[in-house]
C-alpha cells in the first residue's frame, strides 16, 4: 500500500513536469559542484605540496652562514586540503593557507582565499555542502508542499479514508516519495564520498558523512510532509514551509554566528601580541647576551663548567642565551596563542549550539567536523606549524651553541673573521606534511551534532504522529 | 474614487488580517537584532582600537627609554595602524571580517609584514554574519515574495475575486495599491530599527538617506517583479504556490546562480601572482643581501634614493644600520612588481564583481551598502595603501637621521610619525571631498 502511494505521488510529479525539472536541476547542480570542487581541490593540493617541497629545498640549499641568520631566514609551511573538502570546504577559504616560521615570532596564517576572491561567494557558493544544506531543502519544499494538501483540496483524501486506507500508510507513502527525490539529489555526494574513500579517506568517516546527510534529508522530507499534512490548503502549506526554510537554513546559522561574536568577543591576535610584549620585557632580549635578564643563566653555566669567564666556557654563550630566551619566549607565546584558540573555540561552540534550533546549523557543524575542515583542524595546523618552528629554531640555536666558537661569534663584524657554520647543519629542518585528523577523532568530534540531528529526527517522528491524529 | 481613499480602504482591509501583523512583527524583530548585533560589533571594534592604542603607548615609552641609536630604535619600535569602523559600519560589516582592520608594522621590509592578517574567527566568518545589509539584500526579496505571491490567488480562493474585479474600476490599480501598502509596511518594519540604530551611532544624515533609498529601490525592484508576474495573463491559471515557485526561482537565479557563476568566470578572467611568491621574493632578496657586497645593495638603493649619493660609506664593512635598512628597502623594491600585480588582481576582480553585480540586484544592493559604510574591498585596499604611506613616512623620518649621522636625542625620536595623526588627516581629506 505504502509503495503504491509513493508510486502514485511520483507519477503525479512526472506529469506535472515541475517536480521533474527541479529534480534534474538539483542533481545536476550538486554533481557539477562536486566536479568543479574536486578539480580545484586537486590543483590546490598539488600546488601546496609543490610549494612545500620548494620551501624545504630552498632552506637546505642555503650556503654556509651564521646559524642565527638561518633563524631569521625562516621557513614556510603550507596546509594541504583534506580529501572530503571537495564536498565541505568549511573554514578553509577563510583561514590563511601558509605560515612563515621564523625565530622569536609566531606569525599568523596568511593569504586566505577569500581575500583574493571576488567577494561574490559570501552568501552562496558552488560547493556540494551549500547546495545540499541550503538549496536541496528548498527543492524538497517545492516538490512536496502539496503532497497531502492536494489530496485534501481535491477531496481524494476523504475518499481514501473511507476506502480504508490507513493514514499512517498514506503519510509514510508520501514521506518516502519526497525522501526518494532527496536521496536522488544526494547521489552526487555519495559518489564524491566514495571517490574520497578511494583517494585515501577512511571508510568510517565517509560512511558517517553520508549517514549524516541522509539523516538531514530524512528531517527535511519529514518537515515537508508534516507541514503539508497539518495545513488545510496548499498555499498555506507552501507559505509555512517557505518561512521555515528561511528560518532554519538562512537565519538561525547566521544569528548563531552573530550571537557568538556578541556574547563572547575575542581579543584578536594583535592584542595578545601587546600582552606578549609586556611579558617579554621581563624576559630580556635574546640578541643581547649582556641583558641583565641572563645573569642567572650565566652564573649557572659558569658553575656547571667550573670556569670564571664566559670566554672559557666550552660552549658558545651567545648560542646558549639564544636557546634559553627562545624557550622562555615560546612558552609565553604559546600561552597566549592557546588562550586565543580557546576563545575562538568558545565562540564556535556557542554558534554550534544553534543546531538545537535548526537542523541546517546542526548539519553544518557535523559536516565540517567529519570533513576535517573545522576550526579544530585549523588550530591543529597552527600548533603543528609552531612545533616545527620551535624545533628548527632551537636546533639552529644548538648548532650556534656547539659548532660556532664564542670568540669568532663576538668578533663577527671584524675584518677577516668568518663566523659561519657548515651548510650541512641546515639538515635539522624536518619535513612538514599536514595530514587530516584521524577518522575516529573526527567521528568522535561530530557526535554532539549527530545527536542534534537525531533530536530533529525525533521531533519529526513526534510531529508525524500528531499529523496522523489530526487527520483522523 | 480618489487614490487616497482607495489606499485607506485597502489598508483597513489588509490590516484586519492577524497573520500579517505577526509577519511584520517578525520582520521588525529581525531587523532590530541585525542592527543590535551590528552596533555591538562596531563598538567592539572601536573599543579594541582604543585599547590597542593605550597598550601601544605603554610599549612605546618602554622601548624608547632603552634606545641609544636611531637604527635600533627603528628596529624595536612597532607602530599600530588601524581602520576605524565608520558610523555606518553597523549596518553593513562588509568585508571587515576578512580583511584586517588593525595591523602592526615596523621599519623592516614592508612586503614581509603587510600580509599578516589578524582576522576574525574563521568559523564565524564562514557561517556569515547577520547584519542589516544581509537582511536587505538576501532576505528582503523572500519577504516580498511571501507577501505578494498570493495577491490574486488568495482572493480567488476566498471567493471574492470576481466581486472585486467587477466592483474595482481599474483592476490593476487595485492590485497595485495592495502591493504598495504591503511593501511600504515591509519597508517601515525594516527601516525603523535601522533609523534608530543610525541615530544611536550618530551616522551622517546623507549616508542614512542614501541607505534608505537603496533599500527602497531594492524593495521596489522585487515589488515590480512580483506584481508583474502575479497579474500577468500566464499567472491567472496558476495556484499561489506555483506563482511563488516561479518567483523563488528568479530569486535563486540572481542570489545564488549569478554570483556563483560570475565568481567562476572572474577567477578564470583574472589571475594574479600567488601571495606566497611575493613573500619568497622579498625574503630571498633581504637574506641574500647579507652575503652580497654592500655595493650591490647601494646601487639598487640609490636608484630610488639618489639624494643619499656620497653618504653610503660605512664605518664597519659588516654591519651598519643604514645599510641594513637599505637592503630592507631593496627587498621591497624587488618584490614591488609582484606586489602591485597582486593588488591589481584584487582590484580587477572587485571591479568585475561590480559589473557582474548589475545582473544580480541582491549582490548590487550588498555592494552599494558596504560601499556606503566603507567596509568593502575597496575600503580595505585604501587602508592597505595608508599603511604603505605611513611606512614610507617612517623611512623618510629615519633615513636623514641615519645617513646624516645625526646626534641621537630622545626628543627627536619622540617626534617620529604617528599613525593616529595620519588617520585623522586622511579622514579630513575624505570629508572635504
Amino acid at each position: 500500500m505504502i509503495s503504491k502511494i509513493s508510486y502514485d505521488e511520483w507519477r503525479f510529479w512526472h506529469r506535472s513536469k515541475l517536480a521533474a525539472s527541479i529534480l534534474i536541476i538539483g542533481t545536476v547542480l550538486t554533481l557539477l559542484s562536486a566536479i568543479v570542487n574536486s578539480v580545484k581541490m586537486q590543483q590546490t593540493a598539488h600546488e601546496r605540496e609543490h610549494l612545500q617541497h620548494a620551501a624545504e629545498s630552498r632552506f637546505l640549499e642555503q650556503p654556509d652562514r651564521h646559524p642565527h641568520r638561518m633563524v631569521h631566514y625562516g621557513h614556510y609551511v603550507f596546509r594541504t586540503p583534506s580529501p572530503l573538502s571537495i564536498i565541505e570546504p568549511g573554514v578553509d577559504a577563510f583561514t590563511g593557507t601558509s605560515i612563515f616560521l621564523e625565530g622569536h615570532r609566531q606569525n599568523s596564517a596568511m593569504f586566505a582565499e577569500q581575500q583574493q576572491a571576488s567577494g561574490m561567494t559570501r552568501f552562496s557558493s558552488l560547493t556540494p555542502s551549500f547546495l545540499l544544506q541550503v538549496i536541496v531543502p528548498l527543492f524538497l519544499i517545492l516538490i512536496g508542499y502539496a503532497s497531502v494538501t492536494r489530496e485534501k483540496e481535491a477531496g481524494t483524501l476523504n475518499i481514501m479514508i473511507t476506502q480504508g486506507v490507513s493514514i499512517w500508510h498514506l503519510l509514510t507513502g508520501k514521506y518516502l516519495a519526497v525522501l526518494a527525490s532527496g536521496v536522488i539529489m544526494l547521489l552526487p555526494l555519495i559518489i564524491a564520498a566514495a571517490w574520497a574513500s578511494l583517494t585515501g579517506e577512511a571508510l568510517i568517516s565517509t560512511g558517517t558523512f553520508v549517514v549524516g546527510y541522509l539523516l538531514y534529508i530524512f528531517i527535511w522530507s519529514g518537515i515537508v510532509v508534516v507541514v503539508s499534512a497539518l495545513s488545510k490548503k496548499s498555499s498555506a502549506s507552501f507559505a509555512a514551509l517557505l518561512a521555515l526554510w528561511v528560518l532554519f537554513s538562512i537565519l538561525v546559522p547566521r544569528i548563531g554566528s552573530s550571537s557568538a561574536a556578541a556574547l563572547a568577543p575575542s581579543a584578536g591576535k594583535l592584542e595578545a601580541d601587546y600582552a606578549v610584549l609586556a611579558e617579554l620585557r621581563k624576559l630580556g632580549d635574546g640578541h643581547n647576551a649582556q641583558d641583565p635578564a641572563f645573569v642567572q643563566l650565566k652564573n649557572n653555566l659558569l658553575a656547571q663548567y667550573k670556569v670564571d669567564k664566559v670566554e672559557d666556557l666550552p660552549i658558545n654563550f651567545r648560542g646558549a642565551v639564544a636557546q634559553y630566551s627562545e624557550a622562555k619566549l615560546s612558552k609565553v607565546l604559546n600561552e597566549f596563542s592557546e588562550r586565543r584558540m580557546q576563545q575562538e573555540l568558545a565562540q564556535a561552540k556557542i554558534s554550534r549550539q544553534f543546531g538545537w534550533l535548526s537542523p541546517t546549523a546542526a548539519i553544518r557543524a557535523f559536516s565540517m567536523m567529519i570533513a576535517g575542515t573545522s576550526l579544530e583542524t585549523h588550530h591543529r595546523f597552527l600548533r603543528e606549524a609552531e612545533k616545527l618552528r620551535y624545533d628548527f629554531v632551537q636546533s639552529l640555536n644548538k648548532v650556534h651553541q656547539e659548532r660556532l666558537s664564542y670568540d669568532l661569534d663576538i668578533n663577527r663584524y671584524k675584518e677577516g673573521v668568518v663566523a659561519r657554520v657548515d651548510s650541512a647543519n641546515w639538515q635539522v629542518l624536518s619535513e612538514f606534511t599536514f595530514t587530516p585528523d584521524s577518522a575516529t577523532t573526527r567521528v568522535t568530534r561530530s557526535l554532539p551534532y549527530i545527536l542534534q540531528l537525531l533530536f530533529w529526527s525525533l521531533v519529526i517522528a513526534v510531529l508525524l504522529r500528531v499529523a496522523v491524529r489530526r487527520i483522523s | 474614487m480618489s487614490i487616497f481613499s482607495n489606499f485607506s480602504r485597502e489598508a483597513k482591509f489588509l490590516f484586519k488580517q492577524k497573520h500579517l501583523w505577526a509577519f511584520y512583527a517578525v520582520v521588525v524583530c529581525l531587523s532590530a537584532f541585525a542592527v543590535y548585533s551590528g552596533i555591538s560589533e562596531a563598538n567592539h571594534q572601536q573599543a579594541t582600537i582604543e585599547r590597542l592604542l593605550e597598550k601601544e603607548a605603554i610599549d612605546r615609552e618602554n622601548v624608547i627609554a632603552k634606545q641609544k641609536d636611531y637604527g635600533s630604535a627603528a628596529y624595536y619600535t612597532f607602530h599600530l595602524t588601524y581602520s576605524e569602523p565608520s558610523a555606518m559600519a553597523f549596518a553593513a560589516m562588509g568585508q571587515r571580517d576578512i580583511y584586517p582592520w588593525k595591523h602592526r608594522i615596523r621599519m623592516l621590509a614592508l612586503e614581509g609584514q603587510i600580509y599578516e592578517t589578524d582576522a576574525d574567527n574563521p568559523e564565524l566568518s564562514f557561517l556569515g554574519r547577520f547584519d542589516f545589509a544581509f537582511l536587505v539584500s538576501i532576505l528582503l526579496p523572500l519577504f516580498v515574495i511571501l507577501l505578494l505571491h498570493d495577491l490574486r490567488a488568495s482572493e480567488r480562493s476566498a471567493g471574492r475575486y470576481d466581486l472585486l474585479v467587477v466592483t474595482a474600476k481599474n483592476q490593476h490599480s487595485l492590485w497595485l495599491s495592495r502591493a504598495v501598502i504591503l511593501s511600504l509596511s515591509l519597508a517601515a518594519a525594516l527601516l525603523i530599527p535601522f533609523v534608530v540604530g543610525a541615530i544611536v551611532s550618530q551616522a551622517p544624515f546623507a549616508d542614512v538617506v542614501l541607505m534608505v533609498l537603496v533599500v527602497l529601490a531594492h524593495l521596489l525592484f522585487w515589488m515590480v517583479i512580483s506584481l508583474v508576474f502575479v497579474t500577468s495573463k500566464k499567472a491567472i491559471k496558476q495556484s499561489s504556490a506555483q506563482i511563488a515557485s516561479v518567483l523563488l526561482s528568479v530569486w535563486l537565479l540572481v542570489t545564488v546562480l549569478v554570483p556563483v557563476v560570475s565568481d567562476l568566470v572572474i577567477n578564470k578572467m583574472v589571475t594574479g601572482p600567488s601571495g606566497g611568491e611575493i613573500m619568497l621574493t622579498q625574503r630571498e632578496a633581504v637574506n641574500d643581501a647579507w652575503d652580497l657586497p654592500a655595493e650591490d645593495t647601494w646601487t639598487e638603493f640609490l636608484k630610488t634614493h639618489p639624494q643619499w649619493q656620497g653618504k653610503t660609506t660605512m664605518d664597519s664593512p659588516f654591519f651598519e644600520w643604514k645599510w641594513y635598512y637599505a637592503f630592507q628597502q631593496v627587498g621591497d623594491q624587488k618584490a614591488s612588481a609582484l606586489a602591485t600585480a597582486y593588488r591589481d588582481a584584487i582590484i580587477k576582480k572587485d571591479q568585475l564583481a561590480g559589473q557582474f553585480a548589475l545582473l544580480s540586484p541582491p549582490m548590487l544592493t550588498q555592494r552599494i551598502l558596504s560601499a556606503i559604510a566603507t567596509t568593502d574591498t575597496q575600503a580595505a585596499l585604501v587602508y592597505q595603501q595608508q599603511i604603505r604611506q605611513f611606512h614610507k613616512s617612517l623611512r623618510e623620518f629615519y633615513y636623514p637621521l641615519m645617513f646624516n649621522k645625526a646626534e641621537f636625542s630622545l626628543e627627536t625620536l619622540k617626534a617620529q610619525p604617528q599613525y593616529s595623526t595620519y588617520e585623522r588627516a586622511h579622514k579630513k581629506h575624505m570629508e572635504n571631498n
